[in-house]
């Protein structure tokens, strides 16, 4: 016994590393290439977003809510408005819910673009980081003409937006979604059928139903898996049970599944987001909020909101005591669950599959951490 | 046959990543060209006056309240000769400010304003609290040059 | 070769020196000036294909390279190696002194070395011995044994798996890249690198070429010089993501720069391998050299040819190295066991099978 464990090395890839994506810290028990056992340790990267809510109104808590998941911001301030505006009784129009779909949408869009770039650097190839990068810069560019900044929008209010998009804006959507099949289509011809990367994510890291739901898998991940849950389909919510869109899903649950089903997800953003600007062209309203927000006390109760982020399933729990500051706020999300599972897909794998399948999981540490 | 379709397919991959050398770069070179910003950009602070030059600000403290970082906006009420209250000290704190635009968007009188100004980078500590002089003085460089410009070329 | 040298006894013995020391004089002295003009163009060509690297890539990527050093960031790279020179050489505590410090150059040196057997032109073939071809191999193989001497000697353990990773790579790499010398050699009948350039002459133009016959062996050897020179896809032993940076991790300030340099010049060194093995090296794809239709004074278009030669391979050498940076850009890293997978049951049988097609050319032609 002895024997057998001096020849196993510890490795330790610390929180900072080119390429895990955050701040996480795993160690690594190995056995010349194969690896015996994993340990993450999170934590890095904890800001105290949940405690933070006991202290702010409402409305000062809202801008903070964006810079739990960064790269999905808008999802996180949605499920927020939802959970404060079902708790407040206050109706949306349907302008606003059209908005804030396409917002979301866009949204998503670029979360995944952003992963693709970085899965392929993991991988080895430097090319696609850039094309997806520079895709990405025109996302965020229109949404600094819509909000005002690139990332950190603050754009919902409870009942509403900050301001309407004006048509000159959709224009530009328009033309963005007719150039993106085509670079899409670019990426996959780099990628997909490359044989070095067929090899090196066929059959790694799968991810197997019984597990994914035994670990609360979600999103992309447990699609991947061949369970077809969406709550876009399963619990509609917005305007998603007016708009038509197909839940790509597939069967294996390897990496390579993984990274099929984002790319088919981008397609389907690109249907939504089209169908959402026809609407919007159309039909003209309100979407200013006629909530007096720094005022607003939300009566007594607690409400579960929802929200299919890109990384799974993003769940917002506020418990209010009747005054104008939240009693507690939790935050399920997605990509802890793909933190928790890694150890159980790392057992007896090489050494180099690391990257193919964490990069694969699509986690991200502030989401982890909060 | 599997062989061959990997064989085209990676031909397929060097074409497309060379016909990029055929497009304009992308790079915008900075500090010689900056990025179009529009009105919306939340950037440096600014305190509005009306036309007589004596600012809008009747230091209600709304601002205050609404700010997600607490000790960012500070304060100092004082009386006027006509009976209104307006502002003796009003500083932010740069430092703790996370540019949500709250302040701005929840003005009652449209007082504060965000200009484009994004660089704002600094050697001393002190130049990261804006006091009430720098925040009318913002305003100023903006009506006149219809845009904030940075502060080094 | 021979012509200038009997020039230069001639030019020397008119100063009438005792004891013959004329001829003494010139066997020492007459390597001496192209040698120096020869290293000194390796070291300003690394330095140029540095700054080209980078550059490249970014067209790929639309976007611009370095272009602030200098017009179009031409200094670059000087300014690298001057960030290099003035940083601290760290000796890792544990590290062995000797070796640790042997490695970096018995990366480079051989590398110089074996620049001087490649044919740049008909006459400026500085060293030409009937069998090169086998003396570049065997010259070539010296910087594995600097990797596997750097991984050691550092007391690093992520250093060791790097550099076995190389050594294990390098060498299941060679074997293809050997077959396929070969067949070239069976097509030419000869080891020495000039003669087989000269057996690519032929009445057509192109059609004398080696790639023709041996285009398999091209794409192997092609492969096979990517997976020596430890680049992407074959990268495996410097992998930024994995193990921080392989076998180069403890170095730093110049012996750093000496690996850097020696995989650049390398690079260039197998491409003119290759350019003279199949591309017809400095020979003209139009048949005809161009200064000898242009220059009409014949002593001058005579000299002249030589230099075009020398321009012939120079632009087939970089433009396999810009085949080589395409590569780099597209394709992921392959895995350990694919590595030697992939050169063990696909490049080897390929490799006899290159050969049992040259022999059959060379039978029935």
């Amino acid at each position: 016994m002895t024997n057998q464990e001096s020849t196993r090395m510890k490795i330790n890839i610390g929180p900072q590393h080119p390429s895990t994506h955050g701040v996480l810290r795993l160690v690594l028990e190995l056995d010349g290439e194969i690896i015996k056992s994993c340990e993450p340790i999170i934590g890095y990267l904890h800001r105290g977003m949940e405690k933070m809510a006991e202290n702010r109104t409402y409305l000062q808590y809202l801008p903070t809510v964006d810079r739990i998941d960064y790269l999905g911001g808008f999802f996180n301030a949605y499920a927020f408005c939802d959970a404060v505006e079902s708790l407040a009784q206050i109706e949306v129009s349907e302008r606003t819910q059209y908005i804030r779909v396409l917002t979301m949408e866009m949204n998503r869009l670029s979360s995944h673009l952003l992963w693709l770039g970085t899965f392929m650097l993991d991988m080895g190839a430097t090319s696609p980081l850039f094309y997806t990068f520079r895709d990405r810069e025109e996302i965020l560019s229109l949404f600094e003409e819509l909000t005002g900044q690139r990332m950190m929008y603050n754009y919902y209010t409870f009942g509403g937006l900050r301001h309407d998009v004006t048509n000159v804006w959709l224009e530009k959507i328009t033309d963005f979604i007719k150039k993106m099949p085509r670079k899409i289509q670019d990426y996959e011809n780099i990628i997909t059928d490359n044989p070095i990367f067929v090899t090196r994510t066929e059959n790694i890291g799968i991810i197997s139903k019984h597990a994914a739901l035994q670990y609360s898998i979600t999103g992309p991940n447990l699609r991947a898996s061949g369970i077809e849950v969406d709550y876009r389909k399963q619990n509609p919510y917005l305007v998603y049970n007016e708009l038509d869109f197909d839940i790509p899903s597939a069967e294996n649950g390897d990496s390579f599944d993984r990274y099929t089903l984002r790319i088919a997800e981008m397609y389907e953003c690109l249907k939504i987001i089209s169908q959402c600007v026809a609407w919007l062209i159309e039909n003209p309203g309100e979407v200013v909020s006629s909530v007096k927000q720094p005022l607003l006390k939300v009566p007594e109760g607690e409400f579960i909101s929802n929200v299919e982020a890109p990384r799974g399933v993003c769940s917002c729990y506020v418990k209010s005591d009747g005054t104008g500051t939240p009693y507690r706020a939790k935050w399920r999300t997605g990509s802890y669950y793909a933190v928790q599972i890694l150890p159980k897909l790392l057992e007896n794998s090489f050494y180099p599959d690391l990257m193919a399948i964490f990069g694969s999981l699509d986690v991200i540490l502030p989401e982890v951490d909060r | 046959m599997k062989a061959l379709r990997y064989i085209i397919a990676l031909i397929v991959g060097h074409f497309t990543v060379f016909k990029h050398i055929f497009k304009r770069p992308v790079t915008l070179e900075y500090p010689e060209k900056r990025n179009e910003l529009n009105e919306k950009f939340r950037g440096e602070h600014a305190l509005t006056s009306d036309e007589n030059g004596k600012l809008k600000c009747t230091a209600c403290g709304t601002c205050q309240r609404v700010c997600p970082s607490f000790a960012t906006i500070k304060i100092e009420k004082e009386k006027g000769e006509d009976g209104k209250f307006y502002p003796k000290n009003y500083s932010i704190d740069m430092n703790k400010c996370i540019f949500c635009g709250n302040c701005v968007q929840y003005c009652p009188f449209d007082a504060i304003i965000m200009t484009k100004n994004y660089e704002l980078a600094d050697e001393k500590k002190s130049s990261l609290t804006l006091d009430i002089n720098t925040l009318k003085k913002n305003y100023s460089d903006t009506i006149i040059n219809k845009t904030k410009d940075n502060r080094w070329r | 070769m021979d012509y200038l040298y009997s020039l230069y006894i001639e030019f020397l013995n008119k100063f009438n020196l005792p004891f013959h020391l004329g001829d003494f004089i010139a066997m020492v002295s007459f390597p001496l000036l192209p040698f120096c003009i020869v290293a000194a163009a390796l070291i300003v060509i690394v330095i140029f294909l540095v700054l080209m690297e980078r550059k490249v890539l970014a067209f790929f990527t639309q976007r611009k390279g370095p272009n602030r050093v200098g017009p179009w960031g031409l200094f670059q790279t000087i300014s690298d190696a001057i960030k290099l020179l003035c940083k601290e050489n760290i000796t890792p505590t544990g590290a062995e002194k000797f070796m640790f410090n042997l490695a970096p150059l018995l990366a480079f040196v051989p590398v110089m070395v074996v620049w001087g057997l490649i044919p740049f032109s008909s006459e400026f073939d500085f060293m030409s011995y009937s069998v090169s071809a086998l003396l570049f191999v065997t010259i070539a193989s010296i910087p594995i044994l600097g990797i596997l001497l750097a991984g050691y000697a550092s007391n690093n353990k992520y250093s060791l798996i790097g550099s076995v990773r190389a050594v294990a790579q390098a060498i299941s790499y060679e074997l293809p890249l050997i077959f396929v010398l070969l067949s070239v050699v069976v097509l030419s009948s000869s080891l020495n690198l000039k003669q087989i350039v000269l057996a690519q002459i032929s009445a057509y133009p192109i059609c004398g070429w080696f790639i023709f016959p041996a285009f398999l062996g091209f794409l192997i050897v092609f492969i096979c010089s990517i997976a020596e020179l430890n680049r992407c896809p074959f990268d495996l032993p410097e992998a930024e993501s994995e193990l921080v940076s392989g076998y180069n991790t403890e170095y730093s300030g110049m012996k750093f720069a000496f690996f850097f340099l020696a995989e650049y010049a390398m690079m260039f060194i197998m491409c003119a391998f290759i350019a003279t093995l199949f591309l017809g090296g400095f020979l003209s794809p139009f048949g005809f050299y161009l200064s000898e239709k242009l220059i009409s004074n014949e002593f001058w278009s005579n000299v002249f040819v030589y230099f075009e030669q020398v321009f012939w391979i120079f632009l087939k050498t970089f433009f396999l190295i810009y085949c080589m940076m395409l590569v780099r850009a597209t394709l992921p890293r392959l895995k350990t066991h694919q590595l030697t997978g992939f050169a063990w049951k696909v490049l080897l049988p390929l490799s006899f099978l290159n050969l049992l097609i040259v022999c059959l050319i060379k039978g029935v032609a």
